[in-house]
C-alpha cells in the first residue's frame, strides 16, 4: 500500500506551499502532488514615501505603513495570501503603472521568481528523503513554469503525461474549460476532450489508473461554484457546474480507480462514478489553510482516503 | 447578507418567541419587566454573540457550524461530543417546534377565525396533531432538501408573512387603549360564561389558582433578571449562521453583521410590542394572563382561545370579519415562524454531520452531496427520519410542557458555552495559531485585548446569568433529573463517537489528527 498526498489550487500562497513540504514527512506520505493553479493573482507595490514609510492598496484598502517592522508584516501577510510585493518609489509605481506591459512584465518576473523559490526550497528539503513529489501547473499558470518544473531537480513533471506511481499509471493534466478570465491554459470543450483523450489512451490498464486532471468532471457535486453575473459578482444562492464534460465523458467510460481534481475551490469532497472515486480537496490557500486529501492505495483499490486541513 | 440575516433572524423566531417571553416567561417570573429586560439581554447578546460567532465564522469560513470552531480551537473531543449536543439539539427543536406550530399555532389561528371544531379535533386527538406535526415537517424537509436557492427564495416568503403578521399585532396592541380593551375583554369572557374573569377580577382569579395573596402590580429585578431565560429565545440563536458560513459573500462582514441585525430586529420588536402591552393590558393582567395561558388554569377553560399575548390582541381586534382576518394573520405569524424552525433544523443538522464526514468522524456518506441540487440530501433523509421518529415519541410517550426549555439549557450549556469559552482562548490556543494568525480580526483590539476574547467573556457572562436562573431559581425545569443525564449521556455518547470513528479510521491506515492539526510553516 502507497500513500498519495495530493494538494491542488495554491495560487501563489508561500505559507502553503512550505506547509505541503512539511506534510510529507508529517503525514508519513510515499508520494504527493500538488497539482496547479500554482501562481498568486495579484500585485501589491509598497510606494515609499520616505522616512521609513511606505503605502499600499491591500484587499481593497488604502494602508499607510510607518516603520520596517510594520513593512515586514505587510510582507508576510501579502506573501502569505499568494500575492505578490514590490518595493517602489513613487515615480517607478507611476511608470509601472501607465503601461500595461510594464505591468504584466513585472508581474511575470515576480511569479517566475518564486516559482523558482519554491522549486529551489523542495530540493532542498528532498534531498536524501524517500519522498516522490510529482508537481503540475494548473490553467491560470503560464506555459514558462513547465519549463522551470522540468528543470528541477527533485521535483518530477507530470504533466501532459503518464508516470507511474506503484501499480498505477497516472495521467495529468494542467487544461480547462473556457473560464471567464480568459486564462493560459484554457481550450474549447471540443479539443480538451481532444486532448484529454489523447493522453488517456495511452494508459495500459484503466482499472488501476489515476486521472489527474486540473478541471472535474461536469455535473458531479465537485465542480459546483457559485453563478457568476455579467459583472463576475458571485451569487450566493445559485451555484452552477463548471467541469468539463469531455472529462466526464472519459471517466464514465474507462472507470478509472481514481480521479483527482481541483479548479472549483470551494468544492471540496469525494463522490463516485460507477467504480472510479472522483476527489477534490479543494483551497482555502488564502486564509493560509492547506488543504489536502490522503489516499490510501492498494494494487488494486482505494483502500480508503482522508481530508487534511493544515 | 441579506440571506444569512434572514437564517439568523428567522430561527430567533420573533412572534412565537414572544410568545415563549410573555406566557413561559412572564408566566413563570410574574414580577418581570419587559422592557428592562430586553435593553439588559440585548446589551449582552449584541456585544457577546455577534462577536463570537461573527468572529469564529469569519476566520473559518465552513459551513458545519460551531463544531469547526471547537475542534480545531479546543480539541477534536471537545468539538465531536458538544457538536453531537447540537446534533441530537437540532433534532430535539423538530419534535418540539412542530407540535407548537399545530398548537397553539394552528389552533390559535382557527379559533380566532371560529373554526372550533378544526382546532378541537387538533387538540382532542393525539393522531391528528401528530399527522399535522408530520405534514409541517415534511414541509420543512422539502424547503431544503432541494438546495439553498429554492430555501432561500421561499424563507423570503415566510419572512415577510411572519414579520408583517407580528407587526399586526403590534399595531393592535399599540392603537387600542387600555378602555377599550377592558371593554373588549368583558364582553369577551361575559359572553363565553366566565364573568368571573372580567378585568377587574382576573388577576384574583388568576392569583387563587397559582396559590399566590396576589399578581403583582408592579416589577422587580428578581424576575426581571428571571424572564432573561425565556428571552434567549429571541436573542441567542442567529448562531444559525453559522450552518452556512462556507456559502456566503465576504464571510468576515457578513456573518458578523448579519448576526448583528438579527439581534438587533427582534429586540426593536419585543421593545415596541412589550411597551404596547403595558399600555393597552397593563402589567398586572399581562402577568396574570401570562400564568394562565402557561399553566392552563381550568378558570379560562370556557374561554375560545388561551390568554397568551396573541389571543389577547386578537380580542382586541374583535369578532368582526375583518377583525377574523387581522387575529388570522397574527395566527399565522406564529405559524410562519415555528414552521421555518423545523426548516432550520434541516439546514443545520445535514451540514453538522457533512462537516463530521469531511473530517473522517462519521461514514463516508455524510459527506455525498447531490449534484442536481446541491445539497446532501441523504443527511436531510436522515434527519427526517430521526425527526419523525421524535415526534411520534413526543406525541404518544413524552408530552412534557418543559421540553422546549429542556432543549434551551442544553443549547446553553454544550453549544454557546462552549462556543463562547473558544472564542475567548482563540487568540491563545497554539493548536489555532496558523487560522488566529490569517483572522482578518486579528488587528480588532479594545483595550490592548482582541475583541474574540471581549466578546467570548461578555457571552459567558450572559450564559452564566441564564444558568443561574436555570439551576438555582424558577427555570430550575430545564435541569430535572433526567434532562441532566440526557446531557450527560450526548456527551459520552460524542465521546464515544469520536473514539470510534478515530479507531476506524486507524484500522485502514489513516490517522484523523491528520485533519485537525495545524501544519508547520517553516
Amino acid at each position: 500500500m502507497i500513500k498519495l498526498f495530493f494538494v491542488t489550487d495554491i495560487h501563489g500562497s508561500s505559507v502553503c506551499y512550505r506547509k505541503f513540504l512539511n506534510a510529507l514527512p508529517i503525514y508519513g506520505v510515499d508520494v504527493a502532488v500538488l497539482l496547479g493553479d500554482l501562481t498568486g493573482k495579484v500585485l501589491v507595490p509598497f510606494v515609499a514615501k520616505g522616512n521609513d514609510a511606505w503605502e499600499c492598496t491591500l484587499m481593497g484598502q488604502h494602508r499607510d505603513i510607518g516603520s520596517k517592522e510594520e513593512l515586514a508584516e505587510y510582507k508576510k501577510v501579502v506573501e502569505n495570501a499568494g500575492y505578490y510585493w514590490v518595493h517602489q518609489t513613487r515615480e517607478e509605481f507611476e511608470e509601472t503603472r501607465s503601461d500595461p506591459a510594464n505591468i504584466d512584465a513585472l508581474f511575470k518576473s515576480l511569479v517566475f521568481t518564486r516559482v523558482q523559490e519554491w522549486l529551489d526550497l523542495a530540493d532542498e528539503r528532498l534531498e536524501g528523503k524517500p519522498y516522490q513529489m510529482y508537481m503540475c501547473p494548473g490553467n491560470d499558470d503560464w506555459f514558462v513554469i513547465d519549463d522551470m518544473i522540468d528543470n528541477a531537480k527533485l521535483v518530477h513533471p507530470c504533466d501532459k503525461r503518464i508516470v507511474q506511481i506503484d501499480n498505477h499509471e497516472m495521467v495529468t493534466s494542467s487544461a480547462s474549460n473556457p473560464t471567464p478570465w480568459d486564462t493560459p491554459r484554457e481550450m474549447n470543450e471540443e479539443d480538451l476532450e481532444k486532448h484529454l483523450r489523447g493522453l488517456v489512451d495511452q494508459i495500459k490498464n484503466q482499472e488501476t489508473a489515476i486521472y489527474n486532471f486540473h478541471v472535474p468532471p461536469y455535473g458531479y457535486s465537485l465542480d459546483l461554484c457559485p453563478k457568476l453575473d455579467e459583472t463576475l459578482t458571485m451569487s450566493a444562492e445559485e451555484k452552477i457546474h463548471a467541469g468539463s464534460i469531455g472529462a466526464k465523458k472519459l471517466i464514465e467510460e474507462n472507470q478509472p480507480l481514481l480521479g483527482l481534481f481541483g479548479h472549483i475551490h470551494e468544492s471540496r469532497g469525494a463522490q463516485k462514478a460507477g467504480r472510479t472515486l472522483l476527489i477534490n480537496p479543494g483551497s482555502e490557500y488564502s486564509e493560509g489553510i492547506l488543504k489536502g486529501v490522503i489516499i490510501m492505495l492498494d494494487k488494486k483499490k482505494v483502500k480508503d482516503y482522508v481530508f487534511t486541513s493544515g | 447578507m441579506w440571506d444569512a440575516f434572514a437564517v439568523g433572524f428567522m430561527n430567533q423566531g420573533l412572534t412565537p418567541s414572544i410568545w415563549v417571553v410573555v406566557s413561559l416567561g412572564v408566566g413563570t417570573f410574574l414580577g418581570a419587566n419587559l422592557i428592562w429586560a430586553t435593553v439588559i439581554s440585548v446589551i449582552f447578546a449584541g456585544i457577546g454573540f455577534p462577536l463570537v460567532w461573527g468572529i469564529l465564522g469569519g476566520s473559518m469560513p465552513r459551513s458545519g457550524g460551531e463544531y469547526i470552531y471547537n475542534s480545531r480551537i479546543l480539541h477534536p473531543i471537545v468539538g465531536i461530543a458538544q457538536s453531537f449536543g447540537d446534533a441530537v439539539i437540532w433534532l430535539m427543536w423538530i419534535y418540539v417546534l412542530a407540535p407548537l406550530a399545530v398548537d397553539p399555532g394552528l389552533t390559535m389561528t382557527f379559533q380566532f377565525v371560529g373554526w372550533a371544531g378544526a382546532a378541537n379535533w387538533l387538540t382532542d386527538h393525539t393522531w391528528s396533531a401528530f399527522l399535522v406535526a408530520t405534514l409541517f415537517n415534511i414541509i420543512g424537509f422539502m424547503f431544503v432538501v432541494f438546495g439553498i436557492r429554492i430555501f432561500a427564495k421561499v424563507q423570503k416568503v415566510i419572512m415577510f408573512f411572519g414579520i408583517g403578521g407580528c407587526a399586526v399585532i403590534g399595531v393592535v396592541l399599540t392603537v387600542t387603549s387600555r378602555a377599550s380593551f377592558m371593554a373588549k375583554w368583558d364582553v369577551w369572557v361575559t359572553a363565553n360564561g366566565s364573568a368571573d374573569l372580567v378585568y377587574h377580577n382576573f388577576s384574583n382569579v388568576v392569583a387563587k389558582a397559582a396559590g399566590v395573596a396576589s399578581i403583582p402590580t408592579t416589577w422587580n429585578w428578581a424576575d426581571t433578571l428571571g424572564v432573561m431565560v425565556a428571552m434567549s429565545w429571541l436573542f441567542a440563536y442567529a448562531y444559525s449562521i453559522s450552518f452556512i458560513a462556507g456559502e456566503v459573500k465576504r464571510p468576515d462582514k457578513t456573518i458578523i453583521l448579519s448576526n448583528l441585525f438579527a439581534i438587533l430586529v427582534p429586540a426593536a420588536f419585543m421593545l415596541w410590542i412589550g411597551l404596547a402591552m403595558y399600555h393597552s393590558i397593563g402589567f398586572q393582567f399581562l402577568s396574570a394572563s401570562g400564568y394562565a395561558d402557561n399553566n392552563g388554569i381550568d378558570a379560562i377553560g370556557k374561554l375560545p382561545w388561551s390568554t397568551h399575548f396573541v389571543g389577547l390582541a386578537a380580542v382586541m381586534a374583535g369578532g368582526s370579519a375583518f377583525g377574523k382576518v387581522v387575529s388570522a394573520i397574527m395566527g399565522l405569524s406564529y405559524v410562519a415562524f415555528t414552521m421555518w424552525w423545523i426548516a432550520l433544523s434541516y439546514l443545520a443538522f445535514p451540514r453538522i454531520l457533512f462537516a463530521w464526514g469531511m473530517d473522517r468522524m462519521g461514514p463516508k456518506w455524510f459527506t455525498d452531496i447531490n449534484p442536481r441540487f446541491a445539497s446532501p440530501v441523504k443527511n436531510h433523509i436522515l434527519c427526517f427520519v430521526l425527526g419523525e421518529g421524535l415526534l411520534a415519541l413526543y406525541f404518544f410517550k413524552l408530552n412534557s410542557t418543559m421540553q422546549n426549555i429542556t432543549v434551551t439549557g442544553m443549547q446553553i450549556t454544550s453549544v454557546f458555552a462552549v462556543t463562547a469559552l473558544a472564542a475567548v482562548l482563540f487568540p491563545y490556543m497554539k493548536r489555532s495559531k496558523g487560522v488566529w494568525d490569517s483572522s482578518p480580526y486579528k488587528t480588532w483590539k479594545f483595550l490592548g485585548l482582541p475583541m474574540v476574547v471581549w466578546g467570548g467573556a461578555i457571552n459567558l457572562i450572559y450564559l452564566a446569568l441564564l444558568l443561574y436562573e436555570f439551576i438555582f431559581k424558577k427555570a430550575a425545569g430545564a435541569f430535572t433529573g433526567g434532562s441532566t443525564i440526557l446531557f450527560a449521556a450526548v456527551w459520552v455518547l460524542g465521546v464515544i463517537w469520536y473514539f470510534f470513528w478515530k479507531q476506524r479510521s486507524k484500522s485502514v491506515g489513516v490517522d484523523v489528527s491528520m485533519t485537525y492539526g495545524e501544519l508547520p510553516p517553516e
